[in-house]
């Protein structure tokens, strides 16, 4: 896959960032969208906005990606970013047990106010502090499984797996939509700067019509 | 006055001399001043320790800071009982000389006394209060509070993210302190709690407080070489208890951003949008068009007092402003200074689409805006809110 920043696309995923507060969600977003790692980053207020424009399967995919506040008094502003999002991943520190035991809390937030087709990785932050690590790989990786969310340890500060967690969801949201069979123009011929286009929830007649497609 | 020789070597680094009389009252910082700091500190001005006065400009430009300097001296060091606050707010309007800051902020809050003598008593007896609750939040040890893990754990994550690009704030014994004054904040308003960006706040209160007990230049930069960690205790209490009574008093006028829902924020981010389709219905539209919402870019301006998007000077600038406006300066005339803001970039931001808007105004170019700019942002924000201030329910079609 190759990548440029450029504003040339042919999707545009809406993604969103949630987790706890302190577990690196800014840093993994900055690590994505400038290959930047700041260790003196303060704290996000209620919602962050950066872009990324990547390669997948010849096609250009530009991700538009909201970063939350982690903390739970900004959670009736962040929720409604939720809405029209295709993409979620949701992240956890490795080495704090509190940051994990959430995911579970931010599960639910999804489930109340995403939709129900949203495509979600849980994303285990700071892989650098191996040394540190009180969540061992498989229970979130099996816990990952048995929910059908995608899984990756990833460090924003040495950028170990970031552009491979993007990608991967990115990834899964461009499969789902092409094996929906969604009339692409309708994605690409709108005006990029409306925010949001892509829809997972295929409405009746579309799906009826996508099924009439599939006989190939 | 083309010549005035200056005794430079009186302005060392470090505490000053006679701090204990400044804690009991913050006046006594006041009697040996002689000349204005910016102007002593004006190296432009400087030529080997005596400034030549050349210019008809200059010369203004020093009358000008001379005269405000004295009528700050006149009204704080009055010899009346009573301070004249009316004065003294119209005067601080347009800015409040650094050496008189400190005073002046606390008593524009009705922190401290307007008479001379209630002003040692009322110090005395909110700092030993102020100290009381924090021994017995803390039970008398060094472990941390146990009532309220959550709260804490929020708190002792943000506070070394506070400022993190100023030194002052990387101390251990700084950030313990803002640990304990937005924790006993938190614990005594449980209706909001301590809500991420009420850490920013405390700052300009700490260090304006502090630095009255400094030799500071008027270097900017200066705080930022000072090395807290030895600071006498008795300061140290003095500018904590001070900074959580203040804090609270601002934070007393801006509950509503902090409790469930945020509606406070919502308010004025709807009173901002109401305000662009008045005062630059071009933009308005453009935004519209883009598919901009308020909420996304202007909600930590609402949270946050704008002091993501300014250096902490400018901030504490803008509050000698704010805090003449009494209860409403940072519920409703930052509401006009946001507007201001937001016109400022309007010529760049009609060119844009909606992620660079966003990218945008969530780093505005502000790094090398001056006390200057941010006084003109005010005076813009002023003239908006003599015009639309209380206008009639009918112009309001967007909120």
């Amino acid at each position: 896959m190759t990548d440029d920043y450029s504003y040339d696309y042919e999707y545009l995923f809406k993604i969103v960032l949630i987790g706890d507060s302190g577990v690196g969600k800014s840093n993994l977003l900055s690590r994505f969208t400038r290959n930047e790692f700041n260790l003196e980053s303060r704290s996000t207020i209620g919602v962050e906005f950066a872009t990324r424009t990547v390669e997948i399967d010849g096609k250009r995919v530009k991700a538009q990606i909201w970063d939350t506040a982690g903390q739970e008094r900004y959670r009736a502003i962040t929720s409604a970013y939720y809405r029209g999002a295709v993409g979620a991943l949701v992240v956890y520190d490795i080495s704090k047990a509190e940051s994990y035991e959430s995911v579970s809390r931010w599960l639910k937030e999804l489930k109340e106010h995403a939709d129900a087709n949203i495509v979600i990785e849980l994303v285990g932050n700071k892989s650098d502090l191996d040394h540190l690590r009180a969540v061992p790989t498989d229970e979130a990786k099996n816990f990952a499984a048995e929910n059908q969310l995608l899984f990756t340890e990833a460090s924003a500060l040495n950028a170990e797996n970031v552009d491979l967690s993007f990608h991967q969801l990115l990834k899964s949201i461009y499969d789902m939509v092409s094996k929906h069979q969604f009339d692409m123009n309708d994605y690409s011929s709108q005006a990029p700067s409306k925010g949001p286009t892509v829809d997972l929830t295929p409405k009746q007649n579309e799906e009826k019509s996508s099924k009439g497609n599939n006989c190939c | 006055m083309s010549q005035i020789y200056l005794n430079l070597n009186s302005l060392q680094f470090g505490i000053k001399s006679n701090y204990k009389s400044i804690i009991i009252d913050p006046r006594s910082n006041l009697y040996n001043l002689t000349y204005p700091l910016s102007l002593i500190n004006n190296s432009k001005l400087i030529i080997n320790k005596t400034f030549n006065l050349n210019s008809i400009a200059q010369n203004e430009q020093i009358n000008a800071s001379l005269s405000r300097f004295n009528k700050f001296k006149k009204i704080l060091l009055t010899s009346n009982s009573i301070i004249d606050l009316n004065n003294l707010k119209k005067l601080s309007w347009n800015g409040i000389p650094m050496e008189f800051r400190s005073i002046s902020w606390q008593l524009l809050l009705n922190y401290l006394p307007s008479n001379n003598d209630r002003r040692a008593s009322t110090l005395k007896r909110k700092r030993k209060e102020y100290l009381d609750s924090i021994n017995q939040l803390f039970n008398n040890s060094n472990d941390g509070p146990i009532k309220d893990q959550t709260t804490w754990h929020q708190i002792s994550i943000d506070v070394p993210r506070t400022n993190p690009h100023l030194k002052l704030y990387s101390y251990p014994i700084i950030q313990k302190s803002l640990e304990r004054i937005l924790y006993l904040w938190a614990v005594r308003h449980p209706a909001s709690g301590y809500v991420q960006g009420i850490n920013d706040l405390s700052t300009p209160f700490f260090q304006v407080f502090l630095s009255n007990y400094l030799n500071l230049d008027n270097n900017k930069n200066s705080l930022d070489n000072f090395d807290p960690s030895n600071v006498n205790q008795d300061i140290l209490n003095a500018v904590e208890a001070d900074t959580f009574w203040c804090l609270t008093k601002l934070l007393d006028s801006i509950q509503d951003n902090y409790i469930h829902a945020q509606p406070g924020i919502i308010r004025q981010v709807n009173e901002l949008k109401d305000l662009i389709y008045r005062i630059d219905i071009e933009l308005a539209n453009h935004l519209e068009k883009e598919g901009i919402e308020f909420l996304q870019f202007s909600f930590r301006w609402m949270n946050c007092l704008l002091m993501r998007e300014l250096s902490i000077d400018n901030i504490i600038r803008m509050w000698d402003t704010y805090l003449t406006e009494g209860i409403n300066g940072f519920s409703e005339f930052h509401i006009y200074v946001c507007a201001a803001f937001l016109v400022k970039w309007s010529d760049e931001l009609k060119q844009m689409e909606f992620q660079d808007i966003m990218i945008f105004l969530q780093n505005p170019p502000t790094t090398n805006w001056t006390e200057e700019d941010v006084g003109v942002l005010l005076s813009e924000a002023y003239v908006w809110q003599s015009l639309y201030k209380n206008a009639s329910a009918h112009l309001k079609s967007h909120s």
